[in-house]
């Protein structure tokens, strides 16, 4: 037994005590120079198509259109939802059954989503099946079937869940945070619809919708995983060629800008256990250059639930508020970013009688960002905004979504190298002045549901987005005071 | 800012309730749906909640929906932080007026002001003769001096006076002298033409002062008080 004890230790010692023993494999600055490079190819049509190539045996492949509930008008608000369900209902060629069959016998994964500016249709599958994959969804995107009952039967399931959906407050309180902030202009309509447009959409609308959306120029094919990018240039050619790219009667829709109303709607149910609240202001659009301080400003305020086991030892100074004096069960700070405007807020859901605090710790963390924020809290910023980055792409799922969106919003991938830098180039000052650029004395959007009685007067919120010294009014009123009065007396 | 705070049963007659059954998509023979009720009752669906549109409130550079706020928001800002630091100013110096008004109610009324002076006609009043009036409850001497009494006075040692002033500091025209009639030691009325040094004499206790009121021999420490006076024309003094 001693013998063995002996040999065992003889053979792990080493590697206990080696110096690499819990380092990574791979350095953080070697992980950024080593990601492999996107390509992007302009197809004659003005389909893009772009691929990662990672190795992996499996890959993602999907295509990405720049269409959302942004595009639609009041009437027909909720068509690309609607349009998302019936996707998958049967194409020209096959019906639902054979393109059920196809899908589960390679194993694949076949999914959408839709959102204010992007609609995405995407598989996951193996890399050998790469062309199988791509002709798919050049049949599901350009040859609908559009049943007419199954167009009916999708009502219902609509219908449904728009009903289910309104037990996730969360994203409640968030589309209500949209419809106020942006009210009057398309970015306030939720991607859902409402329920009158789930009864009434047609077949018609449906193919209006397509036939006006769906052009080549406003799509990508993207892939990430074990593809190669020229094999997936070929199948674009073979596949979408087809694809309009001239709109009917020249009628391009253009995206007017949104306009930003400081205001705020409350709706206030006292039987819910939480109340969810939001308050936001205008943020910067996605290619903004001011996108990334705000960023590193979001990782600075953080995150918190209460799962978190830091405690009082959180690094965020509004967590630890929230742990110390019981502010909230959850916060997070967010900025959804569209093309031309954003919104830069914190969300956070907490009791109802702690709901005033929690907005004044808020907004204090807010100014705080922008006055008296430190080195040390943007160099913590910096690295939790760098490890989420680089730890976000995690699979070949989240590598096409982030290619496919960038290519939207940018023209191209912004690699991790370029993220690293222009986090790096952020100071302190930086922070502070671009946050004042968009929080200081601005005119916020708030949205509450659940037991909000306690949430403070707008009024109050609106005298929480800037800081004023009593002294200085003190002095300044003093002062004007006193001219004012010499000057009447001159002229008694 | 704008408000709408929306509860589930006061909107409940302009949103339709998202109850649509249907038939059940799972399985055959399921019952039909029933709507799911949320904790607190049914709840309708919140995307067909419509923001009312408030276009009639607006300020004309945010009422069109196509254009940012961003721009004009700092012009607005300004035009509210002016309009209200105007009425903070103007309003503090009202209040100021007011409260002064009220403060100053309690000081002396007209009437009282009006006993605190008096006017004197001086040609009432002969040469080398000293006059007695009620001025503030006290009495008031105006003596109408002859050249001899003013030269004397005019030429008296400080240094034998008790309480040294200048003859031309007590007065503003020497022909007339007028301080009040209380004798500086216990408050009794002195005497007109009495006494060693052609003043007044107070009979309490033996205060002699001179045709200029000044202590010249006796109890008192001071001098007789001169009140504010002054000479609106050459007949009339108003003392006070």
């Amino acid at each position: 037994i001693i013998f063995w004890l002996c040999l065992f230790l003889v053979i792990s010692l080493p590697i206990l005590l080696s110096l690499r023993r819990g380092q990574a494999s791979v350095s953080y600055a070697q992980s950024l120079v080593g990601a492999p490079e996107t390509h992007l190819t302009t197809l004659d049509n003005g389909l893009r198509v772009a691929s990662e190539e990672t190795g992996h045996a499996t890959c993602t492949v999907g295509l990405w259109i720049s269409v959302g509930s942004r595009y639609e008008s009041e009437k027909n608000n909720g068509a690309g939802f609607f349009l998302e369900h019936m996707a998958f209902k049967g194409t020209k060629k096959r019906p639902q059954t054979a393109l059920e069959q196809q899908v589960e016998s390679m194993g694949a994964h076949l999914s959408a989503y839709t959102s204010r500016e992007h609609t995405a249709y995407y598989m996951k599958t193996l890399a050998k099946d790469l062309p199988k994959a791509v002709e798919l969804l050049s049949e599901v995107v350009q040859s609908c079937s559009l049943n007419e009952a199954e167009i009916e039967q999708q009502r219902g399931v609509v219908l449904r869940e728009l009903e289910e959906v309104e037990s996730n407050l969360q994203d409640v309180c968030l589309d209500l945070l949209h419809a106020t902030a942006f009210q009057g202009t398309p970015l306030s309509q939720s991607v859902l619809g409402p329920s009158k447009n789930a009864r009434t959409l047609t077949r018609q609308d449906l193919v209006d919708y397509i036939n006006s959306h769906y052009k080549a120029t406003r799509m990508v094919l993207t892939a990430a995983g074990g593809v190669n990018h020229e094999e997936l240039v070929g199948l674009a050619k073979s596949h979408f060629s087809g694809l309009s790219f001239e709109y009917e009667g020249d009628a391009i829709p253009l995206l007017s800008p949104c306009r930003f109303t400081g205001s705020e709607i409350r709706m206030r149910d006292d039987a819910l256990p939480l109340a969810h609240v939001a308050i936001a202001v205008e943020g910067a659009s996605a290619a903004s250059p001011d996108i990334v301080p705000l960023m590193v400003a979001n990782s600075i305020i953080g995150s918190f639930d209460l799962t978190y086991g830091g405690g009082k030892h959180l690094s965020s100074r509004l967590a630890r508020l929230a742990v110390e004096e019981k502010l909230c069960h959850s916060f997070q700070a967010f900025h959804s970013s569209y093309s031309d405007t954003g919104l830069l807020g914190i969300h956070f859901v907490a009791d109802k009688h702690y709901i005033e605090d929690m907005m004044h710790w808020s907004q204090n963390a807010w100014m705080n960002l922008c006055t008296t924020v430190t080195e040390s809290d943007v160099a913590r910023g910096k690295n939790a905004l760098k490890a989420s980055l680089v730890g976000q792409l995690n699979g070949t799922t989240p590598i096409c979504d982030d290619i496919g969106r960038h290519i939207l919003n940018y023209g191209r991938r912004i690699p991790l190298a370029e993220w690293d830098a222009r986090i790096d180039a952020v100071t302190p000052k930086m922070v502070r002045d671009i946050c004042s650029k968009y929080i200081y004395d601005k005119c916020p959007a708030v949205a509450a549901v659940g037991p909000v009685e306690q949430l403070p007067d707008y009024n109050r919120m609106r005298s929480a987005m800037y800081w004023l010294s009593i002294t200085i009014i003190l002095c300044s009123l003093h002062s004007i005071y006193e001219c004012i009065y010499n000057f009447i007396l001159m002229h008694h | 800012m704008m408000s709408i705070a929306a509860r589930t049963g006061a909107l409940s007659p302009y949103l339709r309730a998202t109850q649509h059954t249907t038939k059940s998509l799972l399985s055959p023979g399921t019952k039909e749906l029933v709507p799911v009720a949320a904790p607190g009752g049914i709840r309708h669906a919140h995307t067909d909640i419509k923001i009312p549109d408030f276009s009639d409130y607006r300020r004309p550079e945010v009422v069109d929906p196509n254009k940012s706020s961003q721009d004009s928001s700092e012009g607005r800002r300004v035009f509210s932080y002016l309009v209200t630091g105007a009425t903070t100013v103007v309003g503090i110096y009202a209040a100021k007026t007011v409260v002064s008004q009220f403060v100053s109610s309690m000081s002396a009324s007209a009437d009282v002001l009006a006993l605190s002076k008096i006017e004197i006609k001086l040609s009432d009043i002969p040469e080398g003769k000293n006059m007695t009036f009620k001025w503030r409850g006290k009495p008031l001497f105006v003596r109408h001096r002859t050249e001899k009494e003013i030269s004397a006075e005019q030429s008296v040692n400080m240094g034998e006076l008790r309480d040294p002033e200048h003859d031309k500091d007590r007065v503003i025209n020497p022909k007339w002298v007028i301080v009040l009639g209380v004798c500086t030691h216990l408050g009794c009325v002195p005497i007109a033409n009495a006494g060693d040094y052609g003043g007044y004499y107070c009979p309490c206790h033996g205060s002699h002062y001179d045709a200029s009121g000044r202590i010249r021999k006796g109890p008192a420490p001071l001098n007789l008080e001169v009140p504010f006076y002054e000479f609106p024309d050459e007949d009339s003094v108003v003392v006070g």
